[in-house]
């Protein structure tokens, strides 16, 4: 455990925190420079406490630590899911940064069809150029709404971005072929699904109201146009974390939780009825959480139980609603939107699934 | 402290964490017990990244003076969350990697309709030589007891495995010789295994505890158990945990 002590020393600055329980940290009382003293002794701080943290570590690596194995489980698939998440909600955040800091304001813009429907198709397009799975593709839909996209906007985005993008076309690919329609019914099946609701969501009349007050204030205030690109850069980096990251490790801790309570047969037991094997698939989407670049992967061992139109519905509704996804959702829109939209896209991923396996 | 600063902060300090603990894992090679080892280069590239901007954060960022006020409902309901999530984080950092254990393996139903003919085919290795069956890991054996169960294909077929021991509920002289199979990350992992008819196997050993099991398959003695046929072990040993102990 040598090597990471000493990258941790370089860690930490900001865990002015809520690990440890000083009174102190008053950024903000200082002037507006970058560094400020409170910050060098934050930084310490955090720096001794993450020391401390790993130190923990290896004792309890020598000791053992008898958790009792349902938490010990649950622990272990939370942070599954966090280390399978960060690095595409990092890239996510770092292409957020660079439509939001450094494109020219029009560049998007500029090209776009006026017609609102020509408009959203060809927005849904966008996750083609994008390698980006669907939790690092929140703070892009942020920034396009930042940056004067409307909210159904970028909702038409959000949905279709996962599913139509390259990794995901090329994994899904790799795991079925062009078998039974599958590959081509969840790109069509996509782009279908995030227009129409695109559509919907346009016919609000307050968009603003689909935000959360947070968010709708945030974009209110408009862009922080001052300060050079680098330091907007940063103010960008710790405003979308503070959003996403609590999010991202509540959604973590749930799909933990339910995983770790639900046993998977009463699922996969309901396989080869057509209506039923279509609605276990959404369930199985919604519990599993797993990320839309993998999930052909994850779902492959299953197609010779489950019908091809259930497999569907399972790729598309999967990437779009899950509990990770939703908890990272509200950070961005509202809770009575979120409700609203599950409902769509459940219904028309389960008719896709359905048509697919009356079809095949 | 004050509210604006965990607000401000918490995302970049979990960030931090995050990437702490994920860098300490892939030091020590235990980040394949979380991912498959496809996506270890690019998970350890953008930690890296990550870290450098939180470094950068906590030196360069100018504060943020604006804010949206909170009710002070809405202000619990986030400091209870960030307290959960910095809890989850503190405990990313603190607690040593962990393997999922014979709870999970229970609970995902062992050898469930996951696993078919696509990790390894009967015909194909109906033409394997004899001698290479030691190689068989327990996913291609569970895998091949799917397709047939038939004696004569098994017999005289050497069957040489590494695993941990979950109890067949159905009946207490058996018990399966098991693995995880990952396909993404932990998240998905499979359960696989071989039942292993043995009397008494639970006074010398204990559910979770890995083994190495020699032997054969013969059709399984035991009345309790749904299985037809298990292995009848020459030896069953005590082993240490592999330092991969998913099946890829």
């Amino acid at each position: 455990m040598g090597t990471p002590t000493e990258t941790a020393a370089h860690e930490h600055p900001p865990s002015h925190g809520y690990d440890h329980g000083h009174d102190h940290g008053h950024d903000h009382g200082a002037p507006a420079r970058g560094f400020s003293r409170a910050r060098a002794i934050w930084l310490v701080v955090g720096v001794l406490g993450v020391a401390g943290l790993l130190a923990l570590r290896s004792l309890a690596t020598e000791g053992g630590v008898p958790l009792p194995n349902q938490l010990q489980d649950l622990l272990t698939l939370a942070f599954s899911v966090i280390v399978e998440s960060l690095p595409f909600v990092i890239l996510g955040i770092l292409l957020s940064i660079v439509v939001q800091a450094w494109l020219p304001d029009d560049l998007l813009q500029r090209y776009l069809p006026r017609n609102a429907v020509l408009r959203r198709f060809c927005i849904s397009l966008f996750g083609i150029a994008l390698p980006v799975c669907e939790c690092g593709n929140v703070p892009l839909a942020r920034g396009l709404v930042m940056k004067g996209f409307t909210v159904s906007e970028s909702m038409t985005f959000l949905l279709a971005a996962p599913i139509v993008n390259p990794v995901t076309i090329i994994t899904t690919h790799a795991a079925f072929g062009f078998d039974d329609g599958i590959l081509v019914a969840r790109i069509l099946g996509g782009l279908a699904i995030a227009n129409i609701v695109g559509w919907l969501f346009s016919l609000h009349p307050r968009q603003d109201d689909l935000l959360t007050p947070s968010f709708a204030a945030e974009c209110a205030r408009g862009d922080h146009s001052e300060g050079s690109r680098p330091q907007r850069s940063l103010a960008i980096f710790v405003r979308e974390t503070s959003v996403i990251m609590p999010a991202l490790f509540i959604g973590a801790l749930i799909a933990g939780a339910i995983q770790v309570a639900v046993p998977r047969e009463v699922l996969v037991s309901l396989g080869s009825n057509p209506l039923w094997s279509v609605l276990a698939m959404m369930v199985l989407a919604f519990v599993i959480a797993v990320c839309s670049s993998v999930d052909a992967f994850f779902i492959l061992p299953f197609a010779s139980t489950f019908l091809p139109g259930s497999i569907v519905t399972f790729l598309v509704f999967g990437p779009i609603i899950d509990v990770k996804m939703l908890a990272i959702m509200r950070t961005t829109y509202t809770t009575r939107t979120l409700v609203q939209l599950t409902v769509v896209v459940g219904l028309l991923s389960a008719l896709i699934g359905l048509v697919v396996n009356v079809l095949a | 402290m004050s509210w604006l600063s965990i607000q401000r902060w918490r995302g970049v300090v979990l960030v931090g964490l995050a990437a702490v603990a994920t860098v300490v894992l892939a030091a020590t090679g235990q980040l394949v017990l979380y991912i498959h080892p496809r996506y270890v280069v690019f998970t350890v590239i953008m930690v890296v990244l990550a870290f450098l901007l939180v470094l950068a954060s906590a030196l360069l960022s100018k504060p943020d003076d604006e804010d949206a006020p909170a009710s002070p409902f809405s202000k619990a309901l986030s400091v209870g969350a960030v307290a959960l999530a910095a809890l989850l984080a503190v405990a990313m950092v603190a607690l040593p990697a962990a393997t999922l254990s014979s709870a999970t393996a229970d609970q995902r139903d062992i050898n469930s309709t996951a696993i078919g003919a696509s990790d390894t085919d009967l015909e194909d290795a109906a033409a394997v030589p004899t001698a290479e069956f030691a190689a068989f890991t327990v996913l291609d054996w569970a895998s091949l007891l799917r397709q047939t169960t038939d004696l004569a294909f098994y017999r005289d077929k050497p069957v040489d495995v590494v695993g941990f021991i979950t109890p067949d509920a159905s009946d207490p002289d058996v018990f399966y010789v098991s693995r995880f199979f990952v396909t993404c990350c932990a998240v998905d992992a499979q359960p696989a295994g071989v039942p292993v008819y043995l009397p008494g196997w639970a006074s010398q050993f204990e559910a979770d505890d890995w083994v190495r099991v020699t032997g054969q398959f013969a059709a399984n003695p035991s009345s309790g158990s749904a299985e037809p046929l298990a292995i009848d072990p020459d030896d069953v040993l005590a082993v240490e945990q592999p330092s991969e102990p998913y099946l890829f």
